[in-house]
């Protein structure tokens, strides 16, 4: 055996040991691929077993159509169903906006003033528990049958998960920090700015992730009481006329548009909070080697 | 023992220690007594409390939980108020939060969204002082607690040893006159907790800033102190000052040694003798 051989033999085991990361690595990819695609297998697994379904059982197409008539449709009626996504996309975004702008600063103020809380947080308890689905009727016939009284109903019905998520993440500060920044000689605004509002981003998002999916169902609503154009219309008059293919053609436009409002409040906050734990965890790309 | 017991033991207040250094003590606590108010009734926190921590020491605050230790930080910081006596920080009452002042808590209270100079840095940003000024300052002290090469990391990237010198060099980085430390490694295991005590005693040993630092640990509260005021609970109360004549630097095999463990002995009896340890199970 030469010297070398020897070298080589020693340098081996380090050889193995660097390559088990690399294929760790791999291993890793592999099961995050996997984690991704999984969501798909199932949807298009459901979509196999309807589409079978009704074809093995004979389900009369008026009860439930199959997936691919379902789909057919949309591509017929295209114009129609993008019409009118359009004019829900429109309600939703403008009630969901009007939610956030008013809704993060009232937070703020709760969070901060004991009285203003004290003084109106009950109040605005009390009214969520009034349905928002029978304020409906009377904003109509208040405000008429355009886009106002959706707008508001979406707002509504929104404005209430983000007051409390908002309220909750202002008051996440640890009261350690608070002191910290008060023997740094900070003022309470830039408290706020570089701590307490960073400090409840997280719980922010977690608010209007939960607010997009309502303000789809608030905007449907106002739809359902009165209108003559929007999602909601058009399920209402495909029902009226029991075209079933075309009640789920809107029920897909539906549920597309929530995803995509998800789905974008989604990726902003994984933009805006790269370090936030929730996305931490579900990554498990970094286990903290911390044993806090 | 009854606390009548311990009152005549120990008269309230303590006599005035010696002559003061020429530049005055950092930290006086002059007859500080902290009465809670709760809807129950009143509290009483602390009683008697008259010490002070000198120009450049090391003071060492050692009790049990609810002795008042944390109270005794959160006065001389002016995070609270006595209801008796007075505080002063640098020969100045205590009226507001103080600001010339250095803090580390048990927790590391470091702001996940920030990096780790982020962090360090926040001291500087929030004072709104120029923050170009003092970086260098921020990534020396992280290079002397061995996070050189980690500005960059966030917090969670960091074991809980790390993140506790991440807000060790935050409480630094401004170069405060006194620093305050509340049981910053109650937290962690036992060996990261010796490192850090060892870490932070070289710290100290090269700026001489003068410190309380707050513990329920015999063993560090002398290791590092030049002298230890050991507390008893309910009231809180000094129990009695002792001067650690170990020499310095210290080494960790000074802790073996036999006057660092009579000393260790005595602090102990003292808890004997105040009826919080007992003698046998």
């Amino acid at each position: 055996m030469t010297v070398s051989d020897t070298t080589d033999a020693m340098t081996h085991p380090q050889d193995a040991a660097a390559s088990t990361p690399r294929d760790a690595r791999k291993r890793f990819a592999r099961r995050a691929l996997f984690a991704r695609a999984s969501p798909l297998v199932v949807i298009v697994g459901v979509l196999l077993i309807w589409e079978l379904g009704v074809r093995i059982f004979n389900v009369p197409a008026y009860l439930l159509p199959p997936p691919s008539a379902i789909a057919r449709r949309i591509v017929v009626d295209y114009k129609l169903v993008a019409i009118n996504t359009w004019v829900t996309l429109g309600e939703v975004l403008a009630g969901y906006g009007l939610a956030i702008v008013v809704s993060i600063p009232l937070a703020a103020i709760l969070s901060q003033f004991r009285v203003v809380e004290n003084a109106i947080y009950p109040t605005l308890v009390a009214s969520q528990t009034i349905p928002k689905v029978a304020i409906a009727p009377i904003l109509v016939v208040w405000f008429g049958f355009g886009l106002l009284p959706k707008i508001l109903i979406a707002f509504l019905i929104c404005f209430f998960p983000i007051v409390v998520d908002t309220m909750t993440g202002f008051r996440s500060v640890p009261r350690e920090v608070i002191w910290l920044a008060r023997s740094m000689g900070a003022s309470q605004w830039k408290t706020f700015i570089k701590i307490r509002i960073p400090a409840a981003l997280p719980n922010i998002f977690a608010g209007l992730k939960v607010a997009s999916t309502l303000a789809v169902v608030g905007a449907v609503v106002g739809e359902f009481i009165g209108a003559d154009r929007g999602l909601g219309y058009q399920l209402i008059v495909a029902n009226g006329l029991m075209d079933v293919q075309l009640s789920f053609a809107v029920l897909v436009a539906l549920s597309l548009l929530g995803i995509v409002l998800y789905a974008a409040i989604d990726l902003l906050e994984r933009l805006a909070l790269p370090w936030h734990v929730s996305h931490r965890m579900a990554d498990g790309a970094k286990p903290a080697e911390a044993s806090r | 023992m009854t606390s009548a017991g311990r009152h005549t033991a120990h008269p309230d207040p303590l006599p005035a220690r010696g002559a003061r250094e020429q530049d005055g003590p950092a930290l006086v606590f002059r007859r500080v007594g902290k009465v809670f108010e709760t809807p129950t009734g009143s509290l009483r926190a602390l009683q008697g409390i008259d010490f002070e921590v000198r120009r450049g020491e090391f003071l060492s605050v050692l009790g049990p939980s609810g002795c008042g230790k944390s109270s005794l930080l959160a006065l001389g910081t002016g995070l609270e108020f006595p209801t008796e006596g007075k505080v002063e920080v640098a020969g100045r009452r205590v009226d507001r939060p103080v600001t010339d002042v250095g803090i580390v808590f048990q927790s590391d209270v470091l702001l996940d969204w920030r990096t780790v100079l982020g962090n360090v840095m926040l001291q500087i940003e929030m004072r709104g002082v120029d923050v170009r000024e003092y970086e260098a300052r921020a990534r020396e002290l992280l290079n002397t607690v061995g996070l050189a090469g980690f500005e960059r990391r966030r917090p969670y990237e960091l074991s809980g040893g790390m993140r506790q010198r991440v807000s060790i060099c935050r409480a630094l980085v401004h170069d405060p006159d006194i620093l305050f430390m509340d049981e910053p490694f109650g937290a962690l295991d036992a060996i990261t907790r010796e490192q850090l005590v060892m870490e932070l005693h070289r710290i100290w040993n090269e700026t001489r800033k003068s410190v309380m630092f707050v513990t329920h640990d015999i063993g560090e509260a002398i290791f590092l102190a030049d002298r230890v005021l050991v507390m008893t609970p309910r009231p809180g109360r000094i129990e009695e000052m002792v001067d650690v004549d170990l020499p310095r630097p210290r080494t960790i095999a000074m802790r073996e040694s036999p006057r660092f463990l009579a000393l260790v002995a005595h602090v102990r009896s003292l808890f004997v003798r105040a009826g919080i340890l007992q003698l046998s199970a």
